[in-house]
C-alpha cells in the first residue's frame, strides 16, 4: 500500500515542488490550495501523512492540524512549513502530531527524508 | 491734685456765699443805715455769693472739662482712624503729664499700627503674588495634554487636570474634596496610587505601565508617580503626584514596525523557497525530461524577478516619502495604464481562477500624471483586490468621469475589510488583525497608492467595504480638461 501524502500551501509552485519529490519518491500526493480545502480533502481521503504551510487563507496550518485531531479518529502525522519559524510556540504544537517545523526556504530533498524517516517509524510501529 | 482743687472750690464756693449772706443780711440788721448804704452792701453781698458760686464751680469744673477734652480727642481719632497727641505741650501739670503718658503709649501704638499696616500690605502683596503663581501652575497643569492627579495623606483627591478628567471620566471640584477612591473606579490604578503612597518613603519615584481598558480598545499609558515627603526627617508621606502620558500610539508603532518586519521577511521568503526548492531539485535530477527541468528553470527566473519587484516596492516607498523621486508628469490617458495593469494581472488571477473583468472605456480620460508611479499605484490596487479576493471570485476594474475627477473603480468580491480597520488600511505597516485572507502582504501597497495618489497628484482615493461581500477601491484623479 502506497502512503498517501497530503500537501497544503496556498503557494502553487510549492505544492507543486513538493508534490514532484514526493511522487518522484514514489509516494501518493494529493493538493489543496488552502486551508478549508485541505481539511475537507483530509476528511474525504483520509491521508497518512499531511505536509502544511503556517500562514494559508482560510484555516491555518495550526488550526487545520488542530481539527482533524479532534475529528478523525487517528491523528495525522505532519510536517508545518512556515516562514515565520521563530513565531511558533512550542505550546501551540506539543499536543498536535506535528514532527517537524521546517523553515522556509527549505530543502525538499530534506523534506522527503523527514517524511520517509515518519512513515519508516510508523510502520515499525 | 484734683482734689485740693475740689477742696479749694468747696471753700471758694462757701466763702463766697457766706460773705455774699452776710453782706445781704446786713442791712436787716442795721435798719438805721442810710439807704444808699443799704443797697450798696445788698449788692456787693450778692455779687460776692454770685462770684462765690461761679468761681467755687469754674474751679470744680475745670479739670472735668480737660478730661472731656481729652476723652474727645480720643474719640475722635477712634472715628477719623488717626493716631495723634490729646493734649499740648504746656501742659505740666498731673493732668498734663497723664496726657504726655498717653501721648507717647499712642506715639508707640501709632508706630505699631503703621508697622503692621506695612506687613499687612507686604502680605497682600505676597498674596497677590502666590495667588497669581497658583494660577500660572494651575493654568499650566490643565494645559498639559498629560493626566495629572494629586492624592493627598488622607487619600482625598486635592488637584488634577483636565486631561486626567477625561482619562478618568469625572469631574474635579477643587471646594469639595473627595476620596480618590470615589472619582477613580480602576482597581489597578487605585492600587499603584495606595501602594505608592505606602512605600514612597523606600522608593520615591516610579515609572511603570498601565493598560486601560480591553481588547481594540485598550489604551496604553506610562505612569509617572512621585510621593510629596515631609516632616522634618522627610520621614512622612503627604501625598501622591502621578503624571499618565499616552504612549498607545507609539506602543502601535513599534508593534507595527516588528509586524513590518516579520511580513517583510516572510513576504521575501516565499519567493527565495520556490528559487531554492526548485534549483535544488534541478541539483537532484527530479526534472523527468527537458521540458521539465526548461520549466523549473522558468520558475526559478520568476520568482526571482518577483523577488526584486518586492524589493523594489519597500524602496519606492521609502524613497517617495522620503522625497527622493522626482516626478515626470505629462498628460496621459487612464485607459492606457489599465491596460497595462490588465496585461499584467491576469495570469496572476488566473491562477486563482478570478475573473478579471476591464473596462477599457472608449473614451479616453486624462489626467496630468507620473506614468510610472499612477501605473504602480493601480497596479497595486487590483494586485490587492485580487490577492485578497477567494479563488473563482471576481475583480472588475472601469474607469469614468465625475465632477472634474477622472474616478478608477477597482470593485472585487473578496473578504472585506472591517468597518473598524477601513481607515487604517492606507496606514504604513498596518494589516488587519482580522484578516480573513490570511495572505501575506507587507502593508506597504495601499500606503504606496495613498501617497501616489494625493500627495503626489493631488487626487484622493477612498474604500468601501463589506465583509463577506467585497470591497471597492476609488481613485480620484483631477481630470485635464
Amino acid at each position: 500500500m502506497t502512503c498517501k501524502v497530503l500537501v497544503a500551501d496556498d503557494d502553487a509552485y510549492i505544492t507543486n515542488v513538493v508534490a514532484r519529490k514526493l511522487q518522484n519518491a514514489g509516494l501518493d500526493v494529493i493538493v489543496a490550495m488552502d486551508g478549508r480545502e485541505a481539511y475537507e480533502r483530509a476528511i474525504a481521503e483520509r491521508p497518512d501523512f499531511l505536509i502544511t504551510d503556517l500562514q494559508m487563507p482560510g484555516m491555518s496550518g495550526l488550526e487545520l492540524s488542530a481539527r482533524l485531531t479532534a475529528e478523525l479518529p487517528e491523528p495525522i502525522p505532519t510536517i508545518l512549513l512556515t516562514a515565520k519559524g521563530f513565531e511558533i510556540d512550542r505550546t501551540d504544537t506539543d499536543h498536535l502530531p506535528i514532527l517537524h517545523v521546517m523553515s522556509k526556504p527549505f530543502s525538499p530533498r530534506e523534506l522527503l527524508d523527514n517524511v520517509r524517516g515518519a512513515v519508516e517509524i510508523g510502520a515499525l510501529s | 491734685m484734683i482734689e485740693l482743687r475740689r477742696v479749694a472750690a468747696v471753700i471758694l464756693l462757701f466763702l463766697g456765699v457766706g460773705v455774699g449772706l452776710h453782706l445781704l443780711m446786713d442791712p436787716l440788721r442795721h435798719a438805721s443805715q442810710p439807704a444808699a448804704v443799704k443797697a450798696m452792701t445788698l449788692g456787693a453781698g450778692l455779687a460776692l455769693a454770685v462770684l462765690g458760686i461761679i468761681g467755687g464751680f469754674l474751679i470744680a469744673r475745670f479739670p472735668k472739662e480737660r478730661i472731656d477734652g481729652v476723652a474727645g480727642h480720643l474719640e475722635d481719632m477712634v472715628r477719623r482712624g488717626t493716631v495723634g497727641m490729646v493734649v499740648g505741650e504746656t501742659d505740666a501739670d498731673a493732668l498734663g503729664r497723664l496726657g504726655h503718658a498717653i501721648n507717647h503709649y499712642l506715639a508707640f501704638v501709632k508706630d505699631e499700627v503703621e508697622q503692621s499696616h506695612m506687613t499687612a500690605k507686604e502680605r497682600q502683596i505676597q498674596m497677590k503674588v502666590l495667588e497669581a503663581e497658583k494660577r500660572h501652575v494651575e493654568a499650566v497643569i490643565h494645559a498639559i495634554s498629560d493626566g495629572v492627579l494629586v492624592m493627598d495623606a488622607f487619600g482625598d483627591l486635592v488637584l488634577t487636570n483636565a486631561a486626567a478628567e477625561r482619562i478618568f471620566g469625572f469631574t474635579f471640584d477643587a471646594s469639595t474634596r473627595r476620596p480618590v477612591d470615589e472619582a477613580i473606579h480602576d482597581k489597578r490604578f487605585l492600587e499603584l496610587l495606595h501602594d505608592m503612597h505606602e512605600t514612597g518613603l523606600v522608593v520615591p519615584h516610579r515609572t511603570l505601565e498601565w493598560a486601560q481598558g480591553s481588547g481594540e480598545h485598550t489604551h496604553v499609558w506610562r505612569v509617572i508617580l512621585n510621593t510629596v515627603v515631609e516632616g522634618r526627617k522627610h520621614d512622612r508621606v503627604s501625598g501622591v503626584v502621578a503624571v499618565l502620558h499616552d504612549v498607545t500610539k507609539e506602543k502601535e508603532i513599534a508593534r507595527m514596525k516588528s509586524d513590518f518586519v516579520s511580513n517583510v521577511s516572510h513576504e521575501l521568503k516565499a519567493p527565495l523557497s520556490s528559487i531554492k526548492a526548485y534549483a535544488e531539485m534541478l541539483v537532484d535530477g527530479e526534472a523527468a525530461d527537458e521540458a521539465e527541468a526548461t520549466e523549473f528553470l522558468g520558475v526559478i527566473a520568476g520568482e526571482a524577478d518577483r523577488l526584486g519587484r518586492l524589493i523594489q516596492n519597500i524602496l519606492n516607498l521609502s524613497r517617495l516619502e522620503s522625497g527622493l523621486v522626482s516626478t515626470n508628469k505629462a498628460d496621459l490617458a487612464v485607459t492606457e495604464i489599465l491596460g497595462d495593469v490588465a496585461d499584467v494581472m491576469t495570469p496572476q488571477a488566473a491562477q486563482k481562477h478570478i475573473q478579471l473583468e476591464v473596462d477599457l472605456a472608449p473614451v479616453f480620460f486624462h489626467v496630468h500624471a507620473d506614468r510610472d508611479l499612477l501605473y504602480q499605484a493601480v497596479l497595486n490596487v487590483v494586485s490587492n483586490a485580487v490577492k485578497y479576493t477567494p479563488e473563482r471570485g471576481k475583480v472588475s476594474v472601469s474607469t469614468y468621469l465625475e465632477e472634474g475627477w477622472v474616478v478608477v473603480d477597482v470593485v472585487d468580491t473578496g473578504y472585506g475589510v472591517p468597518p473598524e480597520d477601513i481607515d487604517r488600511v492606507f496606514e504604513k505597516f498596518y494589516r488587519s488583525r482580522h484578516s480573513a485572507g490570511g495572505a501575506a502582504g507587507t502593508g506597504l501597497g495601499l500606503p504606496l497608492v495613498k501617497h501616489v495618489v494625493e500627495t503626489i497628484h493631488g487626487g484622493q482615493v477612498a474604500l468601501e467595504s463589506h465583509v463577506g461581500k467585497g470591497s471597492t477601491f476609488r481613485i480620484f484623479l483631477p481630470a485635464v480638461r
